[in-house]
């Protein structure tokens, strides 16, 4: 192994910071390792192990940014790559007036963080192969088959900047999710989120997973409006998208955000109190942002009054009148979309389980998950999706039949609006998606019954 | 690259039955202009090397970032790791293919990274400044994106290739707002676009200054337009809504993984079997639909896949009927076939091969152009540009917004309705297909932002498409 392999990600920053040169720079290097196991028919399919850095470097000339990226190390790399950044800074600077504020002023590092175990331990693909062993038992002892993922992840960030910022943090991570189907295609699924893959126990998954799936015919539900109980993992989906709806300060400050005229005002029903909390340990925690501004937790909504919005940078000053950066860039200089809360919690109500949400139901819908959910009007936080591996009839206050699934096309507000309860326990809950840098997040919520679900078509045969 | 890919397979132990290396070194580009200033200008390079692996039954795969012999080395041991702590499966087939040999470039006229951030910004510029003008515009952009991707492929099969592929692509969109009316509209598509394997000279094509006024304006007037009326209504779809409308209804329904259930927990499955091949009617006569990895232009375009796989044209649907489906080399075996579809495609180098659309198109129609079938049409809506996309995972059950729609009546085009949307099932929706515009309207478009896979693979794929008219379709669903 090369000499620079050895350095730390924020010593790998540091000299990268060296090289560009005097002016307005900051280097951000974030190294991910990685391991996923997939399975499907109680068989492994594909496992894949990712040991990656890439290093981004971001210019700022006369308020014009502009970021150039690579993963090589070495200097005439970070060199090259330094130059590229400055280049496209000149050029977008022969357009006229710049508009990025500045780079962050410097914070006291933040300590650090991360999860308690191990990550070459964490990252043991024995590990992997264990969890899918204990996974495929179970499954077959319910005389059923096993499809799903395991996976852990060890992601250390690093900041150094011209403006004297020296952060380094790790975010480790462990998702696994179970999907258990008869020979009908009938299917339940459960999954769990965690900072290590110790908190995560794959028979327990699978067994829960197992419970969902019912012999016996799917009901028909025709389109309508049904009250509806969310598991954790339905309620974290709609939020998230209530969050880039809603919560982007970017967007609210361009007057297109669907809380635009609407802080301070009641938009959801009492009972909910919504808030990111960044460094709580029930979330995957982090200490700063990837414009090195240091998280905080900033309530959303509180009593059902929707209090605030998110920043980066760049959206603060847009915004004005003194707004400045809740923390919330999600990339080196702040993201074209907007900054995104990363850490939302959903505080639990006084329910004891989801079948004392059932219990007033007379006749409404189970949902275990959410799939394929769309914005259809961005305002309005009007979604669209289809339910999927564990929809079932609620008839007289329980769970009866399973239900096909069905497509929902509703406002994400207004289902918070018509929310009637919420279980006292909350689930770290996440899709465990990583499409590129892996960027592990999740939603801290509980389940919910709310009126008037709208449904707008159902699965065929 | 090859040599030392090739050098370091020739090296695994006897336990590894198969074993293949790929490099790949990324260049991409994006520059973004908004509301009159220059809003992104983001370059990245990166190149790793992805090791996978057959030992024992089980696959392993590893990827690192040291494209160096240790560090290949390392990832061939981390591979082999991987593979050995699998839990125990039966190893299955895969179909023979021949090593594939040589190397392959996409064709071009100027190369986009040979065009400077100067020269760039101010085609952005002249594009945007057409877009502003109205207080109501709360957002203009004007993009470019640039791709290069060197790719060099060995296997302990022989197989020693390399190609180099060119992508670039431009867009310009608005978002128009009143009070808590939000309106959309883009050129010239929806989501960046439509990128293209090819170079700068297709982004000089799309004419984005021109375009500008036009569609700054329908912005402002969908504010206050009339929404889409709800019914069974005769439809028009552009051919950029048509793009999506084939890659999520039958691209993805296709891929022999999904009918396998090796997507199952994530990307979901499909309402198709592998026993409907040959003999499932998947909608009316005037369906036929095509794989084509050769197309001239399209980002599902190679020279081989990433099992070094030639690339291939291959009719999926017949006059209506599924003739055949996407597949790799072990979904291929897996139902009998005698060779891979070549359709095995990654995303970068720490991503393995899966299941994948190249270019899915539906073949041109003898309808003539768009003015023909309108003035064909007595009573129907016309449909353009996607605005949102969702369907189930059997990919059976879809509904679609898009930005604008038109009255059709007696033959012509009325004035523009907001907020449409469509729904149906996939089978019945294609039934109803009863004319496809003639080869003249046909392009490819680019649709730059598939997702499948764990980890998440972000997909580059193409669809040919011309204006297409469908029957009895439920509208106004959202």
């Amino acid at each position: 192994m090369s000499l620079v392999t050895r350095e730390t990600p924020l010593q790998t920053a540091q000299r990268a910071l060296a090289l560009a040169g005097p002016g307005e720079v900051q280097v951000t290097v974030v190294r991910e390792r990685s391991l996923m196991s997939r399975f499907a028919r109680s068989a492994p399919t594909q496992a894949t192990a990712v040991d990656d850095t890439t290093v981004e470097i971001l210019v700022v000339r006369e308020h014009h940014a502009a970021l150039a990226g690579t993963n090589r190390l070495d200097d005439e790399a970070l060199l090259a790559t330094a130059r590229n950044a400055d280049r496209a800074a000149l050029a977008a600077a022969l357009g006229g007036a710049g508009t990025h504020p500045g780079l962050a002023e410097p914070t006291a590092p933040a300590p650090p963080r991360g999860g308690s175990d191990d990550d070459e331990a964490q990252l043991d693909p024995a590990r992997a192969g264990a969890a899918l062993r204990a996974t495929f038992a179970v499954a077959a002892e319910h005389g059923l088959e096993a499809f799903g993922a395991w996976t852990a992840g060890a992601v250390q960030t690093a900041i150094a900047s011209s403006s004297g910022a020296q952060l380094e943090e790790e975010v480790t991570d462990s998702f696994m999710k179970v999907v258990c189907r008869d020979g009908q295609g009938r299917s339940g699924y459960a999954s769990a989120t965690a900072t290590t893959a110790d908190a995560i126990d794959p028979a327990v998954l699978a067994a829960r997973a197992a419970s969902k799936v019912r012999d016996a015919p799917a009901a028909e539900l025709g389109p309508g409006s049904y009250p509806v109980v969310l598991e954790p993992e339905a309620v974290g989906l709609l939020l998230e998208f209530l969050g880039s709806l809603a919560f982007n300060g970017l967007a609210h400050a361009e007057g297109r955000g669907a809380l635009s005229g609407r802080l301070a005002t009641t938009v959801a029903a009492p009972a909910i109190d919504l808030s990111d909390m960044p460094l709580s340990a029930r979330t995957l925690p982090r200490a700063f942002d990837l414009e090195g501004v240091p998280k905080a937790s900033l309530q959303l909504i509180a009593d059902g009054i929707a209090q605030a919005v998110v920043h980066d940078l760049r959206s603060a000053a847009l915004a004005g009148a003194g707004t400045r950066s809740t923390g919330h860039a999600v990339a080196p200089g702040g993201a074209p979309d907007g900054p995104a809360p990363t850490n939302l919690v959903l505080r639990g109500g006084s329910a004891r389980d989801v079948e004392e949400l059932c219990a007033p139901i007379e006749r409404g819908i189970y949902v275990t998950r959410l799939w394929y959910v769309n914005t259809v009007r961005e305002k309005e936080t009007l979604l669209t999706g289809m339910t999927r591996e564990g929809t079932f009839l609620i008839e007289d206050g329980q769970i009866t039949r399973p239900l096909r699934d069905v497509r929902f096309t509703d406002s994400v507000l207004r289902l918070l609006a018509a929310t009637e309860a919420l279980t006292r326990e909350q689930r770290l809950v996440s899709e465990g998606e990583f499409y590129g840098r892996r960027f592990a997040y999740g939603v801290l919520c509980p389940a919910l019954r709310a009126g008037g679900f709208r449904v707008t078509g159902a699965t065929t045969t | 690259m090859l040599d030392l890919l090739t050098d370091v397979l020739s090296r695994v132990p006897a336990r590894c039955s198969y074993a293949e290396a790929r490099h790949v070194a990324t260049d991409e580009e994006e520059l973004l202009v908004r509301n009159a200033t220059v809003d992104r200008i983001a370059s990245t390079s990166a190149d790793g090397v992805g090791v996978r692996v057959r030992s024992g039954g089980g696959w392993g795969f590893a990827a690192t970032r040291e494209a160096t012999r240790a560090g290949v080395e390392h990832a061939l041991a981390r591979a082999l790791a991987i593979a050995a702590s699998q839990p125990a499966a039966p190893a299955g087939p895969r179909v023979p293919c021949p090593p594939a040999r040589g190397h392959w470039a996409s064709p071009l006229e100027r190369d986009p990274f040979d065009v400077s951030h100067e020269d760039k910004l101010e085609l952005l510029f002249a594009a945007e400044q057409a877009l502003r003008g109205d207080s109501r515009i709360v957002r203009s952009d004007a993009t470019c994106e640039s791709r290069r991707v060197q790719t060099a492929f060995a296997s302990t099969e022989g197989a020693a290739c390399s190609q180099e592929r060119v992508e670039c692509g431009a867009a310009i969109s608005v978002i128009a707002v009143d009070g808590d009316e939000l309106q959309v509209r883009s050129y010239p598509g929806a989501h960046g676009g439509s990128a293209a394997c090819a170079g700068w000279e297709h982004v000089l094509g799309f004419d984005l200054a021109g375009n500008a006024p036009r569609i700054a304006a329908e912005a402002i007037e969908l504010l206050s337009a009339p929404d889409c009326p709800a019914g069974r209504r005769t439809v028009i779809l552009g051919a950029e809504q048509l793009a999506l409308q084939i890659h999520e209804s039958i691209g993805h329904a296709l891929e022999l993984d999904r009918m396998l259930l090796l997507e199952a927990a994530y990307a979901g499955t499909s309402w198709v079997s592998p026993a409907d091949l040959g003999a499932l009617r998947y909608g009316s006569q005037h369906l036929n639909i095509t794989a084509d990895a050769t197309l001239c232009g399209g980002l599902g375009t190679f020279g081989w896949d990433d099992e070094g796989v030639a690339a291939a044209r291959t009719a999926l649907i017949e006059d209506g009927v599924l003739r055949a489906a996407l597949s790799d080399r072990g979904s291929a075996a897996a139902i009998g076939l005698a060779h891979s579809g070549g359709c095995a495609r990654a995303d970068g180098f720490a991503r393995q091969p899966i299941v994948r659309m190249t270019n899915v198109s539906i073949e041109p129609g003898e309808a003539g152009t768009l003015d023909d079938l309108v003035a064909d049409t007595d009573d129907g809506l016309y449909l353009e540009t996607n605005r949102s996309w969702s369907i189930d995972d059997r990919r059976l059950h879809f509904q679609f917004g898009t930005e604008v729609a038109r009255e059709v009546r007696a033959g012509k085009l009325g004035g523009l309705l907001r907020n449409p949307s469509y729904a149906g099932v996939t089978p019945q929706f294609w039934s109803g297909l009863d004319a496809v515009c003639s080869r003249a309207q046909w392009r490819l478009w680019g649709v730059g932002n598939c997702g499948k896979g764990e980890p998440g693979q972000v997909m580059r794929v193409s669809h040919g498409t011309a204006p297409a008219r469908f029957r009895d379709v439920q509208v106004g669903v959202a």
